[in-house]
C-alpha cells in the first residue's frame, strides 16, 4: 500500500525526519492487521485474516490467533461430538494423520508403538485435564484410580489386570524384587489394599490395585522429566504497559484509557446521528481532542485535571501527533527496535475502532463524513497520550510508584506474582490415560529408563492441543470433501449411462440465469424440478453491468459492483415518461412526508418535541402492539400506505447521449458498444454463445434481501454487487441483451442471439423469496404465453424453495406446506424481533465451475456456489475460465473464510450475539452501552455453519488449472496457501483430479453409491440438520 | 356474589398472576427442569393475558359502579405487637394504580412476545423470562400497593431484577460491572426509601397509604403531619425517586443500563422501571402538598435532570444512549409537573412516554434501514440545522458545554471520586488494621484467603 502520509502536517520537525519515518512505517504496518470491514451499511465479506494470507492455512490461523488471542480451530470437544455422531469418521482421522506424518508415521516411540498409533490414540480418545488443583480432587475423589475409562477395550482390560496379577503373584511375590524403586511404588500401593487376603481379591480390587500401580508409575516415570521449555519472558518486547499493570496489580489502565476513547472515536466518525458535531472536527481527531480536553472548569477529578493538564501543555508547546507519538513512546521508554510491536499492540488493543478509522480513511470517500488523512496515526497519539496518564495512575494507586515512566515496566514486571507450576501431575495423568487406552502395563512402564520416560512425554506434548485440532479439522474436511468428489462422480456416470434424454429436442423452453450465490441453488433445483424442460445458469450477479447505480427513490448513486471494480457508468431509475408530470406530485410528497417524519423522529429525543410526543405517545401503543404481534398483516398496510407514494411504473435510463459516463444528465448509461461488451462477456461467459442454444425466453435474476431490525441486513445481500442489490444490474444488462443494435454489433462479432429470444429481468429476494419482474410492458403479445408459463414455474420454485430454507429455522414447524413456507419467510422478513431474518451463506462449503449437466439433479444442500461455464467454448488456454475464476475465487474464498472465522471463534472474529447490539455513529455496533466496534458476523447469522474450506470443483485440465494458478496472484495466494481447497473435473471421462502441495492428484472414489430421491422435498422434508448428496430423479437429462 | 366478592377474585387474579409464573419458571428452574421455549412463552401470555384481562374488568367495574377505590386487603404478614409491627399486605385500585398497571400489562405483555422470538435459541433464555416475571410482579405489586411497606417489597423486585438482567451477558466485564453500578445506585434509592418508611410507620403506627395521605381517593388526599416532618419524609421519598428515575446526581446508570438484551433495556430502562420514581411521588403526592420546600425541590430536581438530558442526548452517537437521555429528560418533566402540583397530566405524560420508548428501542436495530429510507425521501443526507438555542450560545460555551455533555456531566466521575472512593478506602484501611491486628495476634499470617491464587486460564482454551 503506498503511504498516506506525505501530506502537510503541522508538525514543527521536519517531515522526513527518522522517527517520523519510522513511527509511519510501524503505522502502516499495524493498520494491515486491523479488521478491514468498513460501515456497516456496505457489507463487504471477505477473509478475516486477509492480513495472514501470505503463509499458509494452518500457520495463517496459528498467527492470526496468538496476535488477535482467537481460536484457530473449533474447540477439541466440538470435533469429537462430530466423531460421535460421524461427521468425522475414524477412517479420516487415519487418512489425515498418516498423511500429514508421511514418512515419521512409522516411527516407534520408545516401546510404545509407532508415531502414528500414538497420535491415532490421542485422537480417538479425550485426554482429560484440569487445573493442578482439580486434578488431585479428580485423582482423590473420583474414580480415576478405581475403574477403567470406559473407552478401554474389555479385552484389553482384562489382559491389563491379568498380566499384572500374574507378575506379581509371580515376581514381586516371591522375592523377584531386586528393583529398589519398584519396591518404593508399591510400597505406597501396598498402603491402601489389604495384601495379606491379595488370594481373595474379587476383580474389582484387582483393578483398583492395577490402576493405582499403573498411576504411581506413570507419576513416579515422569516426575523425572525435565521440562525443557524455557521460562517465558516475563515482559517481551513490545509489551504493553497495561498489560504489565493488569498481571501486576489485577488494575485495568484500559478501562480510564477506553472511556474517553469510545467518547472520542464515536463522535468524530459519526456520519450524521448526533445532534451535535464535535467541535473542531475538521482540524482532525488529534487537534479536536486536544482542544476538548483542555477546556476550563470542566475536570472536577484528578484523571480529568491531569488530562487537562496534559492537553494544554500539548497545545501550548504546538505539539503535532507524529511528535507526541515520539515523545509518548520515550516517556514510556519504549526503545526504539520495540516501537513497531509496541505500536501494533497499542493500535490492536481497540481493534475495531482503529480499524474503522483506517477504514474511514482510506477506503470511504463515498460516506458523508470521511475521516481526513493521517487520522489513525492521530488515533493513535491520543491512545499513547491515554496510556501513559492512565499507566501513570494506576501505577501510582495500586503500586505506590512514583518514579520515572519509563521505569515502570520493569519495576511493575519485578511485582507479578510468579505462577510456577508443577506439571508433573498433569503430565503423569496423560500418560496414564493413555497407558489404559493403549494398554501399556505398570510392569512394562516401571523399566523405562529416564530417557525413554523423556521420549514419551515430549512425543506425547509434541501433538498438543493445536495440533490435534488441526488434525481434527483435516479430518472433518476430508469427510465432507470425499463424500461430495464421490457424489459428483457418481451422478456424472450416471448421468452419462442413462444418456441424453429427448424431452425436449428443441432445446430448453427457457432459460433462467441466477447469480452464482449458493442460495439460489435450491432455487434452481426446485425450478428444473418444476419444469424440466427450463435449463437455468450461474453468472456473478452483477452480470457484467458494474455501475453506480440510483433508484427513483433514491438520494444517492451506490455502486452495484464487486469491490474490487470501480465503476466508470452511472445508471439512474426514471419515472415512465408519460408519468414524469404527476410523479413530481409524488416526489414532493415522499420529501414532505419525510421531513416530518425526520423532525418527529428527532423531537422525541429533545426537550419541548419530547414533552409533545409524549404526551401523545399513548397512540404509538397501536402500532406497538400490531406490529410485533402480527408483523405480517401490519407490513400489508404500511405498503398499502407506501403505494400511495410510490411511482407506479419506472424504466432505466440506459443510453447515455453524451461521449463521457458520469453521473450528470446526459452523461448517464452506456453506449451502444459498452452494451455490446457487456452482453457479450457475459453470455460467452456461461457458454450461452450459439444460436441453438438460445431458447426463446431468457430470464435474468439478480437477487439482494430485505429485513427488518437487521443492522447486519447489508450482509445478506448480493456479494458480487458489492453487497448491494442486483435488481437493477439484471434489469439493465435483460434490456440491453434485447436492444436490436446491439444484437447488430454482436452479430458482427459472431455471437448471434436469435430474434424471437426475449430476455426478461428479475430481482429475487432472498429473505422473504419474493419474485418482481420488470419492464412487463415490453413483452411481446407473442411470448406472453411462455413468459407466464416461466414466471408460474419461478413462483412454484420460490415457493419450494421457501420450503426447504425453513427446515432450517428452528421456529418453523418442519410439517409446513410450501404456501406455509412461503407466509412463514414473508413475515419473518417483517417481524422486528426476528433476529434470524435468514441465514445468508451460513453453511457454503462447495463452489461448483463448469457445465450445469453434471450437477443437475444432485441435492447439494444450498451448500455449493454454482458458476456456468463451457470448457467446449473456450480454447487451450482457458482466457474465459481464467477471467471468471479471477473474481469468483476470492469472492467465494472470502465468504467462506470470514464464515469459517467467525464461526470458530464467535466472539473473536466474530461480533458476538446480537441481542446486545447498539448501533453507533451510524457506522457500527457495539456491545451494549459502550464498547469496542464490533465487526465480523453475528452469530445467529452463522449458527448453522459448518467450519469447512471452501472446496472449488472446476471442470477444466490440471495443465489448464496450473497455467492459471500461476498467473494471477491472489489466486495462487489463496490455492497454494491452502485457504481453499481445489479439485478439476473432466466431466466427459468423469475424472477428479485433487489438487495436493502444488500437483493435480487422481482422486479415487470410495464410494460408487448414490441415494436416489423422487423430488427434493422427499430428501429433506422432516430434517433439520446437514444433509448428504442425493440424486434427484426427475429431473436428471431434462432440457437438452 | 356480591360486587366486593367480584372486585376482591379479579383484584388477586391481576397480583397472583405474575406471582404464580414466577413460581412456574422459578420452582422448575430450581429443580433441575428447566422448561423449554415453547413452554415459556406459552406460560408467559397465559399469565399477562390473564393479569390484564382482569385489570380491564376491575376498570370496568370501577367505572360501572363509580367507585374510584377499591382495597384489595390480605391480611397481616407479620405482627410483633410489642413493637407496634404489622407487616401489612394491601392493594388498592384508583385512579392512579389502575391506568399504570394496565400500563405495565400491555408493555411487558409486548414485550415478551417480543423476546420469546427475539431470544429464540439463546442459552439464557430461560433466566431472561425468570427475570422478567420477577420484573413484572414487582411492578403489579409496586403499582398496586396500599401501604409502604407493600411497595417497598415491589420495589426491590424490580430493581433486583433491573440490576440482574442488565448483567444478563455476565460472560464479559462490562455488563456485570454496569449492572453491579445499577444495583448500588438502587441500593441508595432504597436505603431513603426505607429510613422514609420506617418513620412514617413512627409517626403512625402503620405504613397504609390512605392514613399517610388522610381521607378520599386519589388524587384528593390531604396529610396532616407538620411541615418539617413532611419535608424530612418528603426529601427522603425525593432521594428514592431519584435513584430509581435516574434523576441528577444518579443518571449516569441509565445508558449503561443499555447492556442487556434490546428488548429488557426497551421495558425497564426506556418505559416502565424508569417511571417508577415519578409514580412513587405521584403515590405519594399529599405530602408534597404539605410543603412548598419540598414542591420547589422537586420541581427544580425535575427540571434540571430534564435539561441535562436534552443537552446529553444531542451529543450521544449511539441509538440506545441517545433514547436513554431523551427518556430521562421525559421523566425529568414528569417529575417537574408532578412537582407544580399536577396530577392527570404526568400520569397521562407517563403513559405516553412509556409506549413511544419502547417502541423506539425496540426499533433502535432499524436506525441505518430507517435512515436510509429518510435520506432516500428527502433526497440528500440528513442535516442538522443548529437549533434556537445553539446559535445564541458563544463558540467557547458550545465547546464547554458539548465536553460537559460528551461527559456525562461528570456525573458518574464526581460520585465515584468523592463518595466511592473514600467509602472504599475507609473499608481497605479497616481491612488492612484487622489483619495486622489478626496477624499481631495469632503471631503469624492469619488469613488464609491470602495464599489463594485464582487459577490461570488452561492454554488448551485458547488458539
Amino acid at each position: 500500500m503506498t503511504s498516506l502520509y506525505n501530506s502537510e502536517y503541522g508538525e514543527r520537525a521536519d517531515i522526513g525526519s527518522l522517527p517520523h519515518v519510522a513511527i509511519r512505517h510501524a503505522v502502516e504496518q499495524a493498520a494491515h492487521l486491523l479488521p478491514s470491514q468498513g460501515p456497516i451499511t456496505v457489507f463487504v465479506h471477505h477473509n478475516t485474516l486477509h492480513a495472514f494470507e501470505d503463509l499458509d492455512f494452518d500457520e495463517g490461523v496459528k498467527a492470526g490467533g496468538l496476535l488477535f488471542g482467537c481460536h484457530a480451530y473449533l474447540p477439541e470437544e466440538r470435533y469429537r461430538t462430530k466423531l460421535e455422531r460421524g461427521r468425522i469418521r475414524v477412517t479420516d482421522l487415519e487418512a489425515v494423520l498418516l498423511d500429514d506424518l508421511g514418512d515419521d508415521a512409522d516411527r516407534l516411540v520408545a516401546h510404545f508403538g509407532t508415531r502414528y498409533a500414538l497420535r491415532l490414540a490421542m485422537l480417538q480418545f479425550s485426554l482429560q485435564t484440569a487445573e493442578p488443583a482439580q486434578l488431585r480432587w479428580m485423582i482423590a475423589e473420583t474414580d480415576a484410580l478405581r475403574r477403567f475409562r470406559e473407552e478401554v477395550a474389555p479385552d484389553v482390560r482384562e489382559e491389563m489386570i491379568d498380566k499384572t496379577r500374574r507378575w506379581v503373584m509371580r515376581d514381586l511375590q516371591n522375592g523377584g524384587a531386586k528393583d529398589a524403586p519398584v519396591i518404593d511404588v508399591l510400597g505406597d500401593v501396598w498402603e491402601q489394599f489389604d495384601r495379606r487376603s491379595m488370594d481373595s481379591w474379587d476383580d474389582r480390587t484387582w483393578e483398583a490395585f492395577v490402576l493405582n500401580f499403573l498411576w504411581r508409575v506413570c507419576h513416579r516415570g515422569v516426575g523425572e522429566v525435565r521440562s525443557d521449555d524455557a521460562h517465558e519472558d516475563v515482559c517481551p518486547p513490545g509489551q504493553r504497559h497495561r498489560d504489565v499493570l493488569l498481571a501486576a496489580t489485577g488494575e485495568d489502565a484500559d478501562l480510564l484509557v477506553n472511556e474517553v476513547l469510545f467518547r472520542t472515536c464515536g463522535p468524530f466518525l459519526d456520519q450524521g446521528f448526533a445532534e451535535w458535531e464535535i467541535p473542531h472536527r475538521r482540524q482532525g481527531l488529534y487537534q479536536s481532542f486536544l482542544k476538548l480536553h483542555s477546556q476550563s472548569f470542566a475536570s472536577p477529578t484528578s484523571w480529568s485535571a491531569g488530562l487537562r493538564r496534559e492537553t494544554k501543555r500539548l497545545i501550548d508547546l504546538g505539539i503535532g501527533p507524529l511528535d507526541s507519538i515520539g515523545e509518548s513512546l520515550s516517556l514510556l521508554g519504549v526503545a526504539e527496535d520495540e516501537w513497531e510491536e509496541y505500536i501494533k499492540h497499542s493500535l490492536l488493543a481497540l481493534r475495531g475502532w482503529a480499524g474503522m478509522v483506517w477504514q474511514m480513511e482510506t477506503n470511504a470517500e463515498w460516506a458523508p463524513h470521511p475521516a481526513p488523512a493521517g487520522s489513525l496515526i492521530e488515533f493513535l497519539a491520543v491512545r499513547l497520550i491515554l496510556d501513559r496518564l492512565a499507566a501513570e495512575t494506576v501505577a501510582r494507586e495500586s503500586l505506590s510508584y512514583v518514579g520515572p515512566l519509563c521505569d515502570l515496566r520493569e519495576s511493575a514486571a519485578s511485582q507479578i506474582p510468579s505462577r510456577e507450576q508443577d506439571g508433573t501431575d498433569h503430565r503423569a495423568f496423560t500418560v496414564f490415560q493413555l497407558a489404559q487406552v493403549r494398554g501399556w502395563k505398570p510392569e512394562d512402564l516401571q523399566n523405562l529408563s529416564g530417557e525413554l520416560w523423556s521420549t514419551l512425554v515430549h512425543e506425547i506434548e509434541a501433538f498438543s492441543g493445536l495440533e490435534r485440532r488441526r488434525v481434527f479439522h483435516l479430518a472433518f474436511e476430508r469427510k465432507y470433501r470425499n463424500e461430495t468428489l464421490d457424489a459428483v462422480i457418481a451422478h456424472s456416470r450416471s448421468h452419462r449411462d442413462k444418456g441424453p434424454v429427448p424431452v425436449a429436442e428443441a432445446g430448453p423452453a427457457y432459460q433462467v440465469v441466477c447469480c452464482i450465490d449458493e442460495r439460489e441453488e435450491s432455487f434452481r433445483r426446485h425450478l428444473e424440478e418444476v419444469d424440466p424442460d427450463c435449463e437455468t445458469f450461474g453468472v456473478a450477479g452483477f452480470f457484467g453491468v458494474a455501475m453506480y447505480y440510483r433508484g427513483i427513490a433514491d438520494a444517492h448513486f451506490k455502486p452495484l459492483c464487486p469491490v474490487n471494480i470501480k465503476p466508470q457508468h452511472y445508471l439512474v431509475e426514471e419515472p415512465l415518461y408519460s408519468l414524469l408530470q404527476s410523479d413530481r406530485r409524488r416526489t414532493e410528497a415522499r420529501r414532505r412526508i419525510g421531513q416530518v417524519t425526520h423532525q418527529a423522529h428527532r423531537g422525541t429525543r429533545t426537550f419541548l418535541g419530547g414533552l409533545l410526543t409524549g404526551l401523545l405517545g399513548s397512540l404509538t401503543a397501536f402500532p406497538l402492539v400490531a406490529r410485533i404481534l402480527f408483523p405480517r398483516l401490519t407490513s400489508r398496510i404500511r405498503r398499502l400506505y407506501g403505494s400511495i407514494v410510490e411511482t407506479p411504473g419506472t424504466e432505466l435510463r440506459l443510453e447515455r447521449v453524451a461521449d463521457e459516463p458520469g453521473p450528470e444528465d446526459g452523461h448517464v448509461g452506456y453506449s451502444v458498444d459498452e452494451m455490446a461488451a457487456i452482453v457479450e462477456g457475459g453470455l460467452r461467459a456461461i457458454g450461452l454463445a450459439r444460436p441453438e442454444l438460445f431458447s426463446p425466453l431468457v430470464i435474468i435474476c439478480g437477487h439482494g434481501s430485505a429485513s427488518l431490525n437487521n443492522p447486519h441486513e447489508a450482509a445478506h445481500d448480493c456479494g458480487a454487487c458489492g453487497g448491494g442489490r442486483g435488481g437493477p444490474n439484471a434489469r439493465a444488462f435483460a434490456q440491453m441483451a434485447n436492444d436490436p443494435r446491439v444484437r447488430r454489433l454482436l452479430r458482427d462479432r459472431g455471437l448471434v442471439i436469435p430474434e424471437e429470444t426475449l430476455f426478461v429481468g428479475t430481482y429475487h429476494n432472498t429473505c422473504d423469496d419474493s419474485l418482481t419482474c420488470y419492464d412487463l410492458d415490453r413483452i411481446p403479445v407473442l411470448q406472453r404465453n411462455l413468459f407466464e408459463r416461466a414466471k408460474a414455474g419461478l413462483d412454484e420454485a420460490r415457493k419450494r424453495s421457501a420450503h426447504e430454507r425453513c427446515r432450517r429455522f428452528e421456529s418453523a414447524k418442519t410439517t409446513l406446506t410450501p404456501e406455509g413456507a412461503q407466509r412463514h419467510v414473508e413475515g419473518r422478513a417483517e417481524d422486528l424481533s426476528q433476529t434470524r431474518p435468514e441465514y445468508g451463506h451460513a453453511t457454503n462449503a462447495l463452489c461448483f465451475v463448469g457445465r450445469r449437466e453434471w450437477s443437475r439433479g444432485l441435492f447439494l444442500d444450498r451448500r455449493a456456489f454454482l458458476t456456468s461455464y463451457d470448457p467446449s467454448q473456450d480454447d487451450e488456454r482457458s482466457p474465459i475460465l481464467e477471467r471468471m475464476l479471477q473474481a469468483v475465487i476470492p469472492v467465494c474464498a472470502g465468504i467462506n473464510l470470514e464464515y469459517y472465522f467467525s464461526y470458530v471463534d464467535p466472539t473473536g472474529y466474530g461480533c458476538g450475539t446480537k441481542l446486545p447490539h447498539n448501533i453507533t455513529s451510524l457506522i457500527g455496533v457495539m456491545d451494549g452501552a459502550a464498547s469496542d466496534l464490533r465487526p465480523g458476523l453475528p452469530w445467529q447469522m452463522v449458527e448453522i455453519h459448518e467450519p469447512v474450506r471452501l472446496l472449488f470443483v472446476i471442470e477444466s485440465t490440471p495443465t489448464a488449472m496450473q497455467r492459471i494458478i500461476n498467473d494471477n496472484e491472489a489466486i495462487s495466494l489463496l490455492v497454494k496457501g491452502n485457504w481453499v481447497q481445489l479439485a478439476v473435473f473432466d466431466a466427459d471421462t468423469a475424472q477428479m483430479h485433487r489438487y495436493v502441495d502444488g500437483d493435480f492428484v487422481v482422486y479415487e472414489p470410495e464410494s460408487t453409491e448414490l441415494p436416489t430421491t423422487d423430488t427434493s422435498i422427499d430428501w429433506y422434508r422432516g430434517w433439520r440438520d446437514h444433509l448428504g448428496f442425493a440424486e434427484v430423479g426427475q429431473m436428471i437429462g431434462a432440457a437438452r | 356474589m356480591t360486587i366486593e366478592r367480584v372486585f376482591y377474585v379479579l383484584g388477586l387474579i391481576v397480583v397472583a398472576s405474575p406471582a404464580v409464573l414466577l413460581a412456574a419458571l422459578g420452582v422448575t428452574s430450581l429443580s433441575g427442569r428447566p422448561l423449554g421455549e415453547r413452554t415459556i412463552s406459552r406460560l408467559t401470555q397465559v399469565s399477562v393475558i390473564a393479569g390484564l384481562m382482569a385489570a380491564l374488568g376491575v376498570l370496568g367495574l370501577m367505572l360501572a359502579f363509580d367507585q374510584r377505590s377499591v382495597p384489595i386487603e390480605l391480611g397481616n404478614w407479620v405482627v410483633i405487637p410489642e413493637q407496634h409491627f404489622h407487616f401489612h399486605l394491601k392493594f388498592v385500585f384508583d385512579r392512579l394504580s389502575v391506568p399504570f398497571v394496565i400500563l405495565s400489562y400491555v408493555l411487558c405483555g409486548t414485550i415478551g412476545a417480543f423476546t420469546s422470538r427475539y431470544l429464540h435459541r439463546e442459552p439464557g433464555y430461560g433466566r431472561f423470562f425468570l427475570f422478567y416475571a420477577l420484573f413484572l410482579l414487582g411492578m403489579v405489586v409496586a403499582t398496586l400497593a396500599g401501604t409502604i411497606e407493600t411497595m417497598f417489597f415491589g420495589w426491590e423486585l424490580v430493581g433486583l431484577s433491573s440490576a440482574l438482567l442488565v448483567a444478563y451477558f455476565h460472560e464479559r466485564p462490562n455488563p456485570v460491572r454496569n449492572g453491579q453500578r445499577v444495583w448500588s445506585v438502587y441500593r441508595i434509592a432504597d436505603a431513603a426509601f426505607l429510613i422514609a418508611a420506617i418513620s412514617l410507620h413512627h409517626l403512625y403506627g402503620a405504613g397504609e397509604f390512605d392514613a399517610l395521605m388522610g381521607v378520599g381517593p386519589w388524587p384528593e388526599g390531604h396529610v396532616e403531619i407538620p411541615v418539617s416532618t413532611a419535608l424530612v419524609v418528603g426529601l427522603l421519598l425525593l432521594i428514592a425517586a431519584a435513584g430509581k428515575s435516574a434523576l441528577i446526581p444518579f443518571s449516569g446508570w441509565l445508558p449503561r443500563a443499555m447492556e442487556g438484551p434490546t428488548p429488557s433495556s426497551a421495558v425497564f430502562y426506556g418505559s416502565l422501571s424508569v417511571h417508577l420514581g415519578a409514580y412513587l411521588l405521584l403515590r405519594v403526592s399529599p405530602l408534597l402538598e404539605a410543603s412548598l420546600v419540598l414542591s420547589v425541590a422537586v420541581v427544580v430536581l425535575g427540571l434540571t435532570s430534564a435539561a441535562f438530558g436534552a443537552l446529553a442526548a444531542r451529543v450521544q452517537t449511539d441509538i440506545k444512549s441517545a433514547l436513554a437521555f431523551a427518556s430521562l429528560t421525559q421523566v425529568g418533566i414528569i417529575v417537574a409537573e408532578i412537582g407544580c402540583g399536577l396530577r392527570y397530566i404526568p400520569l397521562i405524560h407517563i403513559i405516553g412516554h412509556a409506549c413511544l420508548r419502547t417502541l423506539q428501542l425496540l426499533r433502535a436495530p432499524s436506525l441505518l434501514h430507517d435512515y436510509h429510507s429518510l435520506e432516500n425521501a428527502i433526497g440528500e443526507h440528513l442535516t442538522h440545522t443548529p437549533s434556537f438555542w445553539e446559535r445564541r450560545i458563544p463558540e467557547r460555551g458550545r465547546v464547554w458545554l458539548y465536553r460537559v455533555s460528551m461527559e456525562r456531566g461528570f456525573l458518574d466521575a464526581v460520585l465515584d471520586a468523592y463518595i466511592v472512593r473514600p467509602f472504599v478506602a475507609f473499608f481497605r484501611w479497616s481491612d488492612r488494621m484487622e489483619r495486622r491486628w489478626t496477624d499481631v495476634l495469632s503471631g503469624s499470617e492469619s488469613r488464609e484467603s491470602d495464599q489463594v491464587h485464582s487459577p490461570s486460564i488452561s492454554p488448551e482454551e485458547f488458539l
